[in-house]
């Protein structure tokens, strides 16, 4: 603890010197999303680099400093780190076997138990990341329908393979994206318009359950808004995918298609499947199975057992413990407190999505976000993990106390940065 | 990489370093003493530019403007070549002043090519030298990345989708700048605003250097924590990919 805080302040001193060995050897020391510049840890010297171990609710980083983790992963801490049922039941088949040449029984285990929880679902195809599974989505809909363009809604992230990057980013070319469409979230005007303009060339719509981009506000499907959708790709042959890669298993154990009241052709899963195991599925009716079949996908690692074993006894104890709606309260308690917080400090925090996997954002500094900014490192530094441009995820795990513990220190937080910026534009 | 857009940032990014060479470069300052004169360049299809020579000072002002002696070129690949190096001969109006053309400009360009394209990596262990090469390499790449966001036809893409707002672009102590964009429509100029809508910064010179010389990874500057942006980070994020595409114009 410091003079002035209530609570510890971190130091990273073991985080910056594994970062240093790391920047000769890895390129960009931590690439990708968990890295310090995707993950966009402004200040650096506010979060931690890397972790240690992590049990429930938490991960301890290198330096021994405890995070309460409402990143969970990016999505795959859903029950809890290392919930004792999951492992137990990974480590059994570990034991037995993990790769090998013929897959084990417990691939079918999980896809009858993908076909058994996920409503739309007849079959199960797995692969390892949710890009694995919006990619196939992508080449079974053309397969299917033997045509070329996809629509996608601005703002979406179906994984990094060229064709979901955008023209202009490193190593894209024109052709990687030339069959793209795009419209705005919540207009089925423009997805109707797109196919007046382009008849009998849209092979499929692929969209998130709901729109959750990073940086902005997210934003719920409008009254009707996928029956829309699923009705003008029933009239006009085009394969309905979702992508609840993200969302799978935070909204509806039977998948978000239903959570929203519509069927989807094709459901991408991933993250929250196997609770930090490496495992995707994509899920499909009926009348796609024979298409799937067909297209040459396949991976070294793909039918490797452990993951299906965790698999399986994941989702066996979420639905036992109806996990899906406790996680949901759980969100909407924390944002609550976090709200109430915020506004005793003079902040207007304004939160967005659905309460498992909530965004949040200072009314205060939009659309520059500093003081955001600030507050969140203000909070990494004092263990409660939380990011400034993504959304966040809930996981089982958490306890009332963690959440007051998290109100504390947000709290505090906002305190800091209130005296640090006494003339920003607070609420009365 | 398109002509026109070349012919832009040679206009509109390389030659407005004469400016700041002046100002930063004492050989250069040298040369310029006792000059008045007004030069315009003119580039078909492109756009014009004056440089203010007086009282050993010069000026950069974009657009068309009166001049003692001004520079016509036919095409963007016409004038490329004269920033090339290559040899070329604008049209030009005024004959009194071609003396000015061929002695002065031409040792001013050479100052400019000796920071800019420097003959030997040995140079940069002189301290002013790397501060000056990386001043004026910042201001090309950052008056660049605007007129690619204007003009090349991926990078208005990219600027499309930079929402609207003010970045501040700095070397802590040493230079800033701030660029705007609104409608896609980017525009750059010399100082900070009060309160930009993201802030890109390097720390120091040599992380500067390094990140725009592409010695070091912006990444790997980010995750030292000698370089950091922050702010509206998508406003950031596009401008980054303008800035990469700076290189395939200038190399």
């Amino acid at each position: 603890m410091s003079d002035t805080s209530k609570f510890k302040i971190n130091n990273y001193t073991e985080s910056n010197k594994l970062f240093a060995r790391a920047l000769k050897v890895i390129p960009g020391g931590i690439y990708g999303h968990l890295g310090p510049a995707e993950g966009c840890s402004i200040p650096i010297s506010a979060f931690p680099l890397f972790s240690e171990r992590a049990e429930g609710a938490y991960f301890w980083d290198v330096d021994g400093n405890r995070f309460i983790d409402y990143m969970c992963a990016y999505g795959p801490n859903i029950l809890g780190y290392n919930d004792k049922e999951v492992d137990a039941a990974a480590l059994a088949q570990l034991k037995k076997a993990n790769c090998t040449t013929t897959p084990s029984r417990l691939l079918l285990d999980a896809a009858e138990c993908m076909v058994d929880t996920i409503e739309m679902a007849d079959w199960a195809f797995f692969a390892k990341n949710g890009g694995d599974t919006t990619t196939l989505a992508i080449m079974t809909a053309r397969a299917a329908t033997g045509r070329k363009k996809i629509v996608l809604t601005k703002g979406y992230y179906h994984g990094v393979a060229p064709w979901t990057q955008k023209l202009g980013y490193e190593g894209i070319i024109p052709e990687d994206v030339s069959n793209n469409l795009y419209i705005d979230w919540n207009a089925p005007e423009q997805f109707e318009a797109l196919i007046k303009k382009y008849p009998g060339e849209i092979a499929g719509f692929i969209s998130t359950p709901y729109y959750h981009p990073v940086f902005t506000d997210n934003k719920l499907p409008a009254e009707g808004y996928w029956q829309k959708i699923r009705k003008l790709c029933d009239d006009n042959g085009i394969v309905l995918i979702f992508d609840d890669v993200r969302a799978g298993f935070r909204l509806d154990i039977a998948g978000s298609d239903k959570h929203y009241g519509v069927k989807a052709d094709l459901s991408c899963f991933c993250k929250a499947i196997a609770n930090g195991y490496n495992v995707s599925a994509l899920c499909g009716v009926a009348s796609l199975k024979g298409t799937v079949a067909d297209v040459m996908y396949t991976g070294s690692y793909w039918m490797s057992a452990v993951p299906f074993a965790a698999l399986v006894a994941n989702i066996n104890k979420l639905k036992r413990d109806n996990i899906v709606p406790l996680i949901n309260e759980i969100g909407r308690k924390l944002e609550n407190g976090l709200v109430d917080v915020a506004k005793s400090n003079g902040f207007d925090l304004i939160i967005s999505g659905e309460p498992s996997m909530w965004f949040m954002r200072l009314g205060n500094d939009y659309p520059s976000t500093l003081l955001h900014q600030e507050w969140v490192a203000e909070c990494v530094k004092r263990g409660v993990f939380f990011t400034n441009h993504h959304n966040h995820f809930i996981n089982a795990a958490l306890t009332d106390a963690d959440l007051q513990y998290t109100w504390d220190v947000a709290d505090e937080a906002y305190k800091v940065i209130r005296a640090r910026h006494p003339d920003a534009n607070y609420i009365k | 990489m398109d002509n026109v857009t070349k012919a832009k940032i040679n206009l509109y990014a390389v030659l407005r370093n004469l400016q700041d060479l002046c100002s930063l470069d004492e050989e250069s300052k040298n040369l310029i003493r006792g000059v008045n004169l007004k030069v315009g360049f003119n580039v078909n299809s492109v756009g014009s530019a004056v440089l203010e020579f007086s009282n050993g000072e010069c000026k950069f002002v974009r657009g068309k403007g009166k001049a003692g002696l001004q520079l016509y070129f036919v095409s963007a690949e016409h004038f490329n070549k004269l920033i090339d190096g290559e040899n070329t001969i604008p049209i030009f109006y005024n004959v009194f002043q071609v003396g000015f053309l061929l002695k002065t400009f031409t040792k001013l360009a050479e100052r400019l090519s000796y920071y800019l394209k420097p003959s030997s990596e040995e140079l940069f262990n002189d301290p002013e030298f790397l501060k000056i090469n990386t001043i004026l390499t910042a201001y090309t790449a950052f008056y660049a990345l605007c007129e690619i966001g204007n003009s090349d036809v991926v990078g208005k893409i990219t600027a499309k989708r930079i929402p609207d707002g003010v970045i501040n672009c700095l070397i802590t102590g040493v230079i800033g700048m701030n660029i705007t964009v609104k409608n896609g429509v980017m525009s750059a100029a010399q100082g900070l605003v009060d309160n930009p809508h993201a802030i890109m910064e390097f720390f120091d010179i040599q992380i500067a250097h390094e990140v725009l010389q592409g010695k070091t990874d912006t990444f790997s500057g980010l995750g030292q924590g000698r370089f950091q942006i922050r702010g509206f980070i998508p406003m950031l994020e596009n401008m980054a990919k303008l800035l990469n595409q700076v290189k395939w114009y200038l190399r």
